[in-house]
C-alpha cells in the first residue's frame, strides 16, 4: 500500500459554482483508476489540480509525498493531456511528440512509432487542421508513450471511433503489462472501460459517490427481479437505488452484499438475482444522489 | 466476460475449463498474467489474481524466470472437484426449472436417458 | 536537454512566428524602403543625405516582435503545461528565447549598417539599419539599443498576453485604459506646469546607451509584473 497521491478536504470554488467539494482520497502506486461521472462532474478539474496545472480554493494535495505546485521534480513523473489539449498554432504532430521527447524522462520513442501507425496518424500535417479523432490520438500516443510514473488521461477517447477507442484499451493493458505505472483514467464511456479498472472514483457534482476497489464494487449492488410484491418485502429496511415495474414484476437495485443464505431464501421465494454492471451502478447511484437532494431541498 | 461473477474467478476457470478440456496439458506452460489480461482485455492485476489462486490451489505452479506451468495431477484434482460441484452447479439449478415445468423426478430420468443415449449415437456416429 | 533549453526550442516549433515572419517582414521593409528612395533619387538627380526624410522602414519588424510576444504566452503557455514544465522554467526559457531573438535582430541590423553607410544608402540614400542618432556612437552602443527595444517590445506583449490569461479581457481592457489615462494625464500636467522645455532637455541629454538602459530597465519592470502574473496563470 504506497499512495503516490494523497488529496484532503480539496475544495475549488469558483464566483458562483462550487466545482470541487470536500474531496479526499488516494491514489495508491501501479494501479489504474476510473475517474468516473458525468460531465462537469469535476473530474476534469480535480486533474488539473493534481497537476498544479488549476489551483485549489481549500485542501491539500500531495504527489509523491509533495506539494506539486511549482515543483519540476514532482511534474516531470507526471503526465497530463487534457481532452481539448492546446497545442502550439504551427505544430505538426511529429513537432508535439518531438517535444514531448524532450520533457519527458521516460520517453518511448519505439512506443511512440509504433502507435501512430496503429492510429494511422498523419504526422506531417499541422494539428489545428487534424480531426478530432486524430486530436484525441496525439494526445492518448503522448500519454502512452511519456511511460510517466503517474499519467493522466482525460476523456481519451473523444472522437476516436470504436477501432481506435479498442486500440487504446488494448495497447494501454499491454504497455501498463510490460510497465507497471499509476494511470487515471476519466471517462464516461463506463462499460467499455470497467474491466480495465483496478480501482473505481465515481464523482458527481463535486463530491465524490465511490470510492472502491473493481472487485469490491462488484459485491456493491445487486438486482434483484419478481414479483412486486415480493421484491417490496425484501425492499424494506434496504438502500434502494433503483426501482421500476412492469405490470407486476419489478425490479429494484439495492446497495449492499448479500450473504449466499440471503440469495438462497431470495432464489427460493421466486426472485431472480442479477449483478449489476458498474454503468448501470454508476448511473442509478448518481441519478440517486441527485434525487436525495432534490427531496432534501424540497423537504 | 459474465458480470455476475468475479473476474478473477472467471479467469481462473478458463485456464481450469482449457486444463480439463485437455487442450492444456499437464507441464506444459500456462498463458502468462500478461497474456490474459491482453486477451480478455482486463486488468492485469485482475489476471494475476485469478492466476495466483490457481497456484494457491495447486493446479499452476511458477517457474522461476520462465513462467507458470500446469502442475502434474491438475487435471485429476479439477475433476474430482468439479463432481463434487456437479450437483450444486448443474443438478439443483436442473430440478429448480423442473419444479416450474411441473416435472417429477420420474420425468427428468427419463429425459435423460432419453437424451443420454440420443447424445452415445451422435458421439458415435462422429468418432474417429 | 536542460528543460529551460528545451522550452527555447519548443518555442521555435512555431518557426513561421519566430524566424520567417521577421525576416520576410524586414525584407519586405527594405525592398519598399528602396524602391521609395530609389524614386526620390530618380527624380531629385541625387541621393537625399543620410537622416533627411524620416524612413520607417527600421521599426517594421519591431511591432511584430509585440505579436511575438504575444503569441510566446498565448499560443505555447498551455502545451507547455501539458508538457508537465514549471511555469518557472517556461518563463526563462521564453526569456532566453526573447534575449537570444533581440541579440540576432541587434546584430543583424549593426551588421548590415555597414554596407548601408559604405553605399551611401544602398546608392539611393535608403538608410534602415544605420538609423540616425541610434548608430552613431561606438557600434556596441548601437547594438545595445536595437537589442533592448526589441526585447522591450517583446516583453511588452507577454505581460500584455499573461494578464490577458490570467484575468481576462474585462481586466486587461481596464488596465489598458487606466495606462493610456495616466500618460494623457501626465501629458496634461506637463503642458499645464510648462515642463516640456526639461522634458526635452532630458531627452536631448540621453545617449543611444542612457536610452538603451532605461529601456532594459522597464523591461525588467514589465517582466516581474509577467512572472508575477504568470505565477497563478492557468493554461
Amino acid at each position: 500500500m504506497s499512495p503516490v497521491i494523497e488529496v484532503a478536504h480539496l475544495t475549488k470554488r469558483y464566483r458562483e459554482t462550487v466545482a470541487v467539494d470536500d474531496v479526499s482520497f488516494v491514489v495508491e502506486k501501479d494501479t489504474i483508476y476510473g475517474l468516473l461521472g458525468r460531465n462537469g462532474a469535476g473530474k476534469t478539474t480535480i486533474m488539473s489540480i493534481l497537476t498544479a496545472q488549476n489551483f485549489a480554493t481549500s485542501g491539500e494535495v500531495r504527489v509523491f509525498g509533495e506539494s506539486p505546485y511549482e515543483n519540476a521534480h514532482v511534474l516531470s513523473r507526471m503526465c497530463f493531456v487534457r481532452e481539448s489539449q492546446k497545442y502550439p498554432d504551427d505544430a505538426t504532430a511529429a513537432h508535439a511528440l518531438r517535444i514531448a521527447r524532450l520533457f519527458y524522462p521516460n520517453w518511448d520513442q519505439d512506443l511512440a512509432d509504433r502507435l501512430v501507425e496503429d492510429f494511422q496518424l498523419p504526422l506531417t500535417r499541422r494539428i489545428k487542421k487534424l480531426s478530432r479523432g486524430q486530436l484525441s490520438a496525439v494526445g492518448v500516443i503522448i500519454g502512452l508513450a511519456s511511460r510517466a510514473e503517474i499519467t493522466f488521461f482525460d476523456e481519451p477517447y473523444l472522437g476516436l471511433d470504436a477501432v481506435a477507442r479498442q486500440l487504446f484499451y488494448d495497447r494501454l493493458i499491454a504497455d501498463y503489462s510490460e510497465h507497471p505505472r499509476t494511470i487515471v483514467l476519466s471517462s464516461h464511456l463506463i462499460d467499455e472501460v470497467a474491466a480495465l479498472l483496478g480501482h473505481v472514483i465515481v464523482v458527481d457534482r463535486g463530491r465524490v459517490l465511490l470510492d472502491e476497489s473493481a472487485e469490491e464494487l462488484r459485491e456493491r449492488a445487486t438486482t434483484v427481479l419478481g414479483d412486486t410484491a415480493t421484491v417490496d418485502r425484501f425492499l424494506s429496511g434496504r438502500d434502494v437505488i433503483h426501482r421500476e415495474s412492469l405490470g407486476r414484476v419489478t425490479s429494484a437495485t439495492v446497495l449492499g452484499a448479500l450473504s449466499p443464505l440471503e440469495r438462497r431464501e431470495l432464489a427460493d421465494a421466486g426472485l431472480e438475482l442479477a449483478a449489476v454492471p458498474l454503468q448501470q451502478l454508476v448511473v442509478r447511484l448518481t441519478l440517486h444522489a441527485a434525487d436525495t437532494e432534490t427531496r432534501e431541498v424540497v423537504r | 466476460m459474465d458480470e455476475g461473477r468475479a473476474l478473477f474467478l472467471q479467469i481462473a476457470e478458463s485456464v481450469e475449463d482449457s486444463i480439463v478440456g485437455g487442450t492444456l496439458a499437464e507441464q506444459e506452460r500456462a498463458p502468462s498474467t500478461n497474456e490474459l489480461a491482453a486477451f480478455y482485455r482486463i486488468n492485469p492485476a485482475t489476471a494475476a489474481k485469478g492466476v495466483n489462486m490457481l497456484v494457491e490451489k495447486g493446479i499452476l505452479y511458477k517457474r522461476r524466470g520462465i513462467g507458470m506451468f500446469v502442475a502434474a495431477g491438475a487435471r485429476a484434482q479439477l475433476l474430482a472437484e468439479r463432481r463434487a460441484a456437479f450437483a450444486e452447479r448443474f443438478i439443483a439449478p436442473l430440478l429448480a426449472e423442473a419444479r416450474k415445468l411441473d416435472l417429477d423426478a420420474d420425468d427428468l430420468t427419463a429425459l435423460l436417458r432419453e437424451h443420454a443415449a440420443a447424445a452415445s449415437t451422435t458421439i458415435e456416429g462422429t468418432s474417429p | 536537454m536542460n528543460r529551460t533549453l528545451a522550452v527555447a526550442r519548443m518555442q521555435l516549433v512555431n518557426k513561421q512566428t519566430f524566424i520567417w515572419v521577421p525576416l520576410l517582414i524586414i525584407a519586405g521593409a527594405f525592398v519598399v524602403s528602396w524602391l521609395i528612395y530609389f524614386i526620390i533619387t530618380s527624380a531629385m538627380g541625387d541621393a537625399p543625405a543620410r537622416g533627411q526624410g524620416f524612413n520607417g522602414a527600421s521599426q517594421a519588424a519591431l511591432w511584430y516582435f509585440l505579436v511575438i510576444g504575444v503569441q510566446a504566452m498565448s499560443l505555447t503557455f498551455p502545451f507547455s503545461q501539458a508538457m508537465s514544465v514549471t511555469r518557472r522554467t517556461f518563463y526563462l526559457g521564453t526569456g532566453l528565447l526573447a534575449a537570444g531573438t533581440g541579440a540576432v535582430l541587434a546584430t543583424l541590423y549593426t551588421l548590415l549598417a555597414v554596407p548601408e553607410l559604405a553605399t551611401g544608402g544602398w546608392g539611393v540614400g535608403s538608410y534602415m539599419f544605420a538609423v540616425p542618432w541610434v548608430t552613431d556612437g561606438a557600434w556596441y552602443e548601437g547594438w545595445l539599443f536595437f537589442f533592448a527595444v526589441t526585447l522591450l517590445v517583446f516583453v511588452l506583449g507577454f505581460w500584455v498576453a499573461t494578464i490577458y490569461k490570467r484575468f481576462g479581457s474585462a481586466v486587461l481592457t481596464t488596465l489598458l485604459m487606466g495606462l493610456a489615462l495616466a500618460i494623457v494625464a501626465l501629458i496634461a500636467l506637463v503642458t499645464w506646469q510648462g515642463w516640456w522645455g526639461n522634458v526635452g532637455a532630458w531627452f536631448a541629454a540621453q545617449t543611444p546607451l542612457t536610452m538603451a538602459l532605461w529601456m532594459l530597465a522597464l523591461t525588467v519592470a514589465l517582466g516581474i509584473s509577467s512572472y508575477g502574473t504568470l505565477r497563478r496563470a492557468t493554461p
